[in-house]
């Protein structure tokens, strides 16, 4: 290569295969609102099954998570499928969603047997949500290198410890407070800090 | 003086190595993706993507997704191994001509 010409058409070569490997890499998935709906899902389901809401329909206490997580999970289909429509697959979005899914599933299951058996107790319930959203949160934290999350998944533990040890009282306002922090908190700072990423990307491409 | 590598013809298009490059980083990616990264043309995108598909370097994928048409790329094992063999004939010549300049 003698030429001036082909060394710049080469280096323009490398600068594209730089800027195209990076454009693959960034991602438009906003999932900060999931974590806010599944935490507002279970307030209203804590709220509906201890009789804090009035009216006829809310009356059926024994309804309250079973349809609140039945809507809640239509909710989080519905809204994910729009947010992919046409984004590529990867497989660190697989290992993620494959790891949320397992835990979604998983949970559902356990925690409608123990409803329908009439088991169902609230050490026992803390105990195992805490769990399984620690798993899951620590797990994604483990991914993405996330220390935020990975505190997330540090309460949720802690919570279903204390459930363990822990009056009836105690269980329940612990489960309440990872609700809090872990959803609802959480989750607005993900949103938040996903604006924030989209609001710098703008910048870049213009 | 040592022989200087030959750059891959059918990945050497700015268009063809657009598409290569995007598709190391995912799984698979829909036609209607790779045309919004690249700002191409459907008739352009499309026959490179067929010239990327003839040389074996990418495979495609048509199904339906809610009764409507999706067409999914996939780089191949043999278009990754081009693709990094290409980068490394790339840095090769750039090195000699860094050298030689």
């Amino acid at each position: 290569m003698t030429d001036e010409m082909d060394e710049k058409d080469l280096a323009e070569r490398v600068r594209l295969i730089e800027s195209m490997m990076a454009e693959g890499r960034q991602r438009t998935a906003r999932w900060g609102w999931t974590f806010v709906l599944w935490g507002v899902a279970y307030l209203v389901a804590t709220a509906w099954s201890s009789g804090l809401v009035g009216g006829s329909v809310w009356s059926q206490r024994y309804l309250a998570w079973p349809v609140t997580m039945i809507a809640a999970g239509i909710a989080t289909g519905v809204g994910i499928s729009r947010m992919r429509k046409g984004q590529p697959a990867t497989t660190l979005g697989r290992a993620i969603g494959a790891t949320w899914k397992a835990m979604g599933i998983s949970l559902f299951i356990v925690l409608m047997s123990l409803g329908i058996s009439g088991r169902y107790e609230t050490h026992v319930f803390v105990a195992i949500i805490g769990a399984m959203l620690g798993v899951a949160n620590m797990a994604s934290a483990m991914i993405l290198k996330w220390k935020m999350q990975f505190a997330c998944a540090v309460v949720w533990l802690a919570s279903a410890v204390l459930a363990c040890f822990g009056t009836e009282e105690q269980a329940g306002i612990s489960f309440l407070a990872a609700t809090f922090f872990c959803q609802i908190v959480f989750g607005i700072y993900a949103m938040f800090l996903e604006s924030q990423r989209r609001k710098q990307r703008g910048v870049a491409h213009a | 003086m040592p022989e200087l590598p030959e750059l891959n013809p059918v990945i050497h298009g700015k268009l063809r190595l657009a598409l290569l490059s995007l598709l190391s980083g995912v799984d698979e990616a829909e036609f209607t993706w790779l045309r919004a990264k690249t700002g191409s043309t459907d008739g352009n995108l499309g026959a490179q993507l067929a010239k990327l598909e003839e040389a074996g370097y990418v495979s495609v994928e048509k199904k339906f997704v809610m009764r409507k048409p999706q067409t999914l790329y996939r780089m191949t094992e043999a278009g990754r191994t081009a693709l990094a063999e290409y980068v490394a004939a790339l840095k090769e010549l750039l090195g000699s001509a860094v050298i030689s300049g």
